[in-house]
């Protein structure tokens, strides 16, 4: 799919609508899935969706290959995260930064890998590690916070989701070469 | 947080740094160091893709509720076939009453902003030109008039598109087709519709609640993608059913085709 999507990005730099349109239908559930979990509220997730496809539209050049996939989710929540700052902003929460769009990562070991395998993944993690790594993706909240929420001390919460991330990586890695 | 020299510690705060969960100031601190530590570097490059993939796990596949309207990937193309995908020339696809009444729409807002900008613009031009002040304030005064009128309009326009997009709108989802209620308003959204014949065109109908006959409504086409959204004239509180079928050009009293799709409202 990567490939895939590469090709396309490649057609869309030339401003091939056919390809794009390709992109969207390709991706666009894992968009709208990222920001409706994390926004939980369809509008602005479909808002969040169009913004994110104009900016592939608009912007195909943020993209330098790898894991299509694994970097439209991170523009994608990074837009989320905006949105939730204007919600925090209203209400006076501190929320972090978003991840930094458009890094050289090697990502591309997951390239394939896909939503139910991810889930199941996170389903086996433990319970306290499980939930303030979805809290922190998902929430938009720093670690602090969901210290303070789960009455949780700020180093065992950093523990937990390190331990979390390890496990996940690990379980991942064996579904790719399973 | 204070950069440690335990760097159990540091590998903490990179594991949420690659969950994206740490608060900018740390993110800083952070940043830093892995640029500095072989160690944290590893451990970075190492989680990030899994971090990454966490996204992944919300991908919606097979289940319509947590998919997006059908509306929104016709918008989407319309803005990027018409070349007008940035934020300051956003335009919107038009929901279609009619054939004849195909278009776009501008933000209601931006229109008026770009009335009053070309108005102030024009109206210094004529001042370092003529010095006729006067003359300039009432064209000033016209154009502002024009771009009220014209947002006013637009916003009717606009308010359709809400009603479309709406989270209390009512979602009939039916192969390529997506009524949508929200009140009394009533549309239909298809996708991937064929060219009709020629000498035909697509015709709505609509039953009234307690009637046993159907009411002819709006004839329309499919844009050159395949894509129709249009907005039914009738009650949708007092509408049973919504059906569309194919029928010659100028619509029909009746149908007169097995009717391409049928959809009881509830």
């Amino acid at each position: 799919m990567t490939h895939d999507a590469d090709m396309l990005m490649a057609q869309v730099r030339e401003r091939d609508a056919d390809a794009f349109e390709s992109l969207y239908d390709m991706h666009h559930r894992l968009v709208y899935g990222v920001a409706l979990r994390m926004l939980a509220e369809s509008s602005a997730a479909e808002d969040v969706t169009q913004t994110v496809f104009l900016k592939v539209w608009n912007s195909p050049e943020l993209y330098r290959g790898g894991n299509f996939a694994a970097w439209i989710v991170r523009v994608t929540r990074n837009r989320a995260l905006d949105v939730l700052r204007g919600r925090a902003a209203r209400n006076e929460i501190e929320l972090p930064e978003g991840l930094p769009e458009g890094e050289a990562m090697e990502e591309t070991a997951f390239a394939r890998i896909d939503a139910e395998r991810v889930r199941n993944a996170l389903a086996a993690l433990p319970a306290e590690q499980r939930e303030p790594i979805e809290l922190g993706f998902f929430g938009g909240i720093t670690h602090a916070e969901i210290a303070r929420r789960s009455g949780t001390p700020l180093g065992t919460v950093k523990t937990r989701i390190r331990s979390g991330l390890r496990k996940l990586r690990t379980a991942l890695d064996e579904t790719v070469t399973a | 947080m204070n950069e440690r020299s335990d760097p159990h510690d540091m590998l903490d705060d990179v594991a949420v740094y690659a969950l994206g969960a740490l608060s900018p100031g740390d993110v800083r601190r952070v940043r830093a160091h892995i640029a500095s530590c072989t160690l944290c570097a590893e451990e970075y490059a190492s989680l990030r893709p899994a971090a990454t993939a966490i996204g992944l796990s919300a991908e919606t596949i097979g289940d319509a509720r947590a998919c997006p309207s059908t509306l929104l990937k016709p918008r989407i193309m319309a803005m990027v076939r018409s070349g007008k995908t940035h934020p300051a020339r956003a335009v919107t696809l038009l929901p279609r009453r009619s054939a004849a009444a195909r278009g776009t729409i501008w933000p209601a807002y931006l229109v008026a902003a770009a009335c009053i900008a070309i108005a102030i613009v024009s109206s210094m031009w004529n001042v370092a030109l003529t010095g006729q002040l006067k003359q300039t304030q009432q064209e000033l005064a016209r154009a502002t008039q024009r771009s009220s009128s014209l947002a006013d309009t637009l916003t009717d326009e606009r308010s359709t598109l809400s009603d479309l997009l709406g989270a209390d709108a009512k979602h009939y989802v039916q192969g390529n087709a997506d009524v949508v209620t929200r009140g009394s308003r009533a549309y239909i959204a298809m996708h991937d519709l064929a060219e009709p014949p020629r000498g035909k065109v697509y015709q709505a109908w609509t039953l009234p609640k307690g009637s046993k006959k159907m009411v002819p409504s709006l004839t329309f086409e499919p844009d050159a993608h395949g894509d129709a959204v249009i907005a039914l004239p009738s009650d949708a509180r007092a509408t049973a059913v919504i059906a569309v079928s194919l029928e010659p050009e100028g619509g029909s009293k009746q149908p007169t085709t097995k009717p391409i799709l049928v959809v009881p409202l509830t």
